[in-house]
């Protein structure tokens, strides 16, 4: 950023569309702000993304280009929506304005292990879980592969007419089936391993949607229990070291896997060289249900135990749990996951997201010394207190949310100009283009919600 | 297109036969491939290919021609540039070890890009720059290992990263961040297994791959369906005496596959079989192939069969628009 670029952003047309509230997320991507539309009435909350600018010898950041042509192919109730994508052409970065989701599970669960000390109700429970295999059962179904689902990724909207609705979000690392795979850690992104399913640890070499689901099952155990189910302590190096560490922690819930269960085993690579000799190793197994205080009759141990298969093959997919007998007793799953349609059930407030104020959309912090970030958080008691910094969105805690008429420092409409001429969007589109394939543009209408005004057809790219 | 020489078409083509197609190689000579990794797609391949063929649907149909144009002179210019552009492209290719549907992707973007923005005959740096950049997201959104963009081997001209970088965007929000181009590729697998039971996938594929490069050229990616250019590229490869009855037999065998117009393909089948026999021996140098008869054959309404789409001239309506390219 060179003199007077930290003026040049705000003069760009998209900028006025918003009133920008502060920043509410960082993380090796880059940084998160919250914002509402000044257009159309009622405004909306936005989550506007801002990619980490690359290196000025690289071009556009791949995880930029993959983020968003993916999320551009999707349209999913229970899936974040990209609304635009918006170019800052002074110095060619990148921001994404999403709809804005108040919590994360991420957060659901911190606020019941430190702050509520009690379980998530099933209700709750269920209908998390159904909503999201409804949405990775879509993205599936459209040979996608998250690849990084965790519980800081699975949003759920606040008050509003999609209350309780769970979104699956970012995509960054979000593959098609097919496409060749870097190992996630040659991109430079760090990938929490808690998720992170056997095979891969073993070193198998290509993605399956399967990877997807051991997740959700580590997802469902941590919803019951409010901890991670496998904690493993990361082992830190270049390329894509062995995580013995990992590896040990489930096996000392789910035992030794064997090749009698999973006949590929013998091909991975680590079970193979078996280097640390994990072949070896004297497993007492523990047992999943001890470790998530579940009954082996009970339809949710089911369920548990299908998605922690050790065979990829054999592991439940999404579309199958979503017609596992535990979504068919009582509680039945809802739409608003957070407000349980029975009597007598205690909702829960959960605490909306600290805004940081401080920060403009450059990322520079600026304002008064009082309200410097203090609270930056990372040291979770019983989380993610291991060895390593996960990458969380939300490192900013601690700061009350302003009340709107303090932010009258971030309204730039007073500050706007006109758009500076390097835009290449200036270059017009021949007329008539008609933007995506028809069955697309169905499929949007569709998911149209009622009341919930459209900002695609403002989009602009 | 077995000869050497700088564009050698053999040379870049994948060895592993069918198997690159599903998996993807880690540069890693000594690690052990998992066991279930293929396998997880050729189990779902029906399913995959069904899925490809839907995304399919409405594919070109909405597009402007972008070689349509009156004005003669800028026409054979974009034409004679476009073959440069491949040209420049799939030696790149050559050089950085990308896969070959790397380099076919990026001129699908190139054919998407000059579809609905116009380049003409005063701005041949912008070609350049326009091919440097597609090749560089395709190298982002398909390999392991991208290159910085100093890298790339620049001929004319040399541009500034934030120049590239600048026209990466221009081109991503040109074509909409649309970017998951699916390509012939992806269907020759399936469509050998279909087309010609129990003859060698490898040898039928390779083969096949190079008919489509050799095409890529001829024809406006735009213009014909990735899964029609695969099936007469796996025809062509396996008989090259095909009539259109015996054609229509072959491709009848895919019930999923209603929306395999015959006609197309049989179209296809006859280019590839027409530059096969313009093959002599010549090095497929760019002046060769603006020369070719096939092109000609493109050019001419009335030649081989009918009801093929034939859009190979040149758009030239917003010359005015182009000009701005200036400016980054």
């Amino acid at each position: 950023m060179g003199d007077g670029s930290g003026s040049r952003w705000s003069r760009a047309e998209w900028v006025q569309q918003y009133d920008l509230l502060g920043k509410i997320g960082e993380g090796t991507y880059g940084l998160v702000f919250l914002a509402r539309t000044k257009t159309p009435s009622p405004s909306k909350s936005i989550a506007i993304k801002k990619f980490k600018q690359s290196k000025d010898g690289d071009g556009v950041s791949p995880t930029a280009i993959r983020e968003i042509m993916l999320l551009r192919e999707i349209t999913h109730e229970n899936v974040v929506k990209l609304v635009n994508v918006h170019i800052n052409h002074a110095d060619m970065s990148l921001y994404l304005a999403f709809d804005y989701a108040e919590h994360d599970l991420y957060e659901i669960i911190r606020h019941h292990r430190d702050k509520l000390n009690h379980s998530i109700n099933q209700y709750t429970v269920k209908s998390l879980l159904w909503q999201l295999l409804n949405g990775l059962s879509y993205l599936h179904s459209n040979w996608m592969i998250h690849r990084d689902l965790k519980p800081s990724n699975i949003l759920v909207m606040g008050e509003g007419e999609e209350h309780g609705v769970v979104k699956i979000a970012d995509f960054g690392l979000a593959r098609i089936y097919q496409a060749p795979l870097k190992p996630l850690s040659d991109n430079g992104v760090v990938v929490t391993i808690w998720y992170r399913a056997p095979e891969l640890l073993l070193g198998a070499k290509h993605y399956t949607s399967a990877v997807d689901m051991w997740a959700v099952g580590c997802i469902f155990a941590e919803l019951l229990t409010l901890k991670p189910l496998f904690q493993g302590a990361e082992v830190k190096a270049t390329s894509n070291p062995f995580q013995l560490d990992q590896l040990d922690k489930i096996f000392k819930v789910l035992g030794h896997p064997t090749l009698e269960k999973w006949p590929s085993l013998a091909s991975l690579q680590h079970w193979q060289q078996d280097v640390q000799h994990i072949q070896g190793r004297k497993y007492d197994n523990t047992g999943l249900y001890n470790a998530v205080h579940l009954s082996t009759k009970s339809p949710a141990y089911d369920l548990l135990s299908k998605m922690l298969e050790y065979d990829p093959r054999k592991r439940i997919t999404a579309a199958q749990a979503l017609e596992h007998e535990y979504f068919k007793i009582e509680p039945l799953p809802g739409r608003n996951a957070l407000v349980p349609c029975q009597l007598g059930e205690k909702i829960v407030n959960y605490p909306t997201r600290p805004v940081d104020n401080t920060t403009d959309l450059e990322g520079t912090t600026n304002l008064p010394p009082s309200q410097a970030v203090t609270g930056v958080s990372g040291s979770m008691p019983g989380a993610h207190g291991s060895n390593r910094s996960v990458p969380r969105p939300m490192n900013v805690v601690g700061m009350p949310r302003m009340p709107p008429q303090a932010m009258a420092a971030y309204n730039l409409t007073s500050q706007a100009a006109m758009g500076d001429g390097m835009n290449p969007g200036s270059i017009s589109k021949q007329r008539g283009v008609p933007q995506g394939h028809p069955q697309q543009l169905r499929r949007k209408e569709q998911m149209g919600m009622p009341g919930y005004p459209s900002q695609q057809k403002s989009r602009r790219i | 297109m077995g000869s050497s020489g700088t564009f050698s078409l053999s040379s870049l083509m994948c060895e592993e036969g069918e198997a690159c197609f599903f998996e993807h190689l880690d540069e890693n000579p000594d690690t052990i491939d998992s066991l279930d990794s293929p396998c997880f797609v050729l189990e779902d391949e029906e399913e995959y290919i069904e899925y490809l063929l839907r995304q399919e649907t409405g594919f070109g149909s909405q597009n402007q021609p972008f070689l349509a144009s009156d004005d003669r002179s800028n026409r054979n210019w974009l034409r004679s540039a476009r073959v440069d552009a491949i040209d420049w492209i799939f030696n790149s290719q050559a050089k950085f070890g990308f896969r070959v549907e790397t380099a076919y992707i990026s001129v699908t973007y190139f054919d998407r890009f000059l579809s609905k923005r116009s380049i003409d005959e005063s701005k041949p740096w912008a070609i350049q720059l326009l091919s440097v950049a597609c090749l560089s997201l395709a190298a982002k959104i398909e390999e392991q290992n991208v290159p910085v963009l100093s890298d790339y081997p620049m001929e004319e001209y040399r541009f500034e990263n934030k120049v590239i970088k600048n026209m990466e965007l221009m081109i991503l929000s040109t074509l909409e961040w649309k970017m998951g181009s699916a390509t012939p590729f992806a269907y020759l697998h399936y469509f050998v297994g279909k087309f010609c039971p129990g003859s060698k996938p490898q040898t039928i594929i390779t083969k096949a791959i190079q008919h489509i490069v050799a095409m890529v050229k001829d024809v406006n990616l735009m213009d014909q369906r990735p899964s029609i250019i695969a099936s007469a590229a796996i025809l062509a490869a396996s008989d090259a005496t095909l009539t259109r009855k015996g054609m229509d037999l072959r491709i009848s065998v895919i019930s999923s596959c209603g929306s395999l117009e015959s006609g197309d393909v049989f179209f296809c089948y006859n280019l590839i079989q027409e530059k096969r026999k313009n093959e002599v021996k010549t090095p497929c140098s760019n002046l060769m192939s603006t020369q070719s008869s096939s092109t000609c054959v493109l050019e001419n309404p009335s030649d081989t069969c009918s009801g093929a789409k034939r859009k190979l001239s040149f758009e030239d309506s917003e010359n005015c628009a182009a000009q701005k390219l200036h400016r980054p």
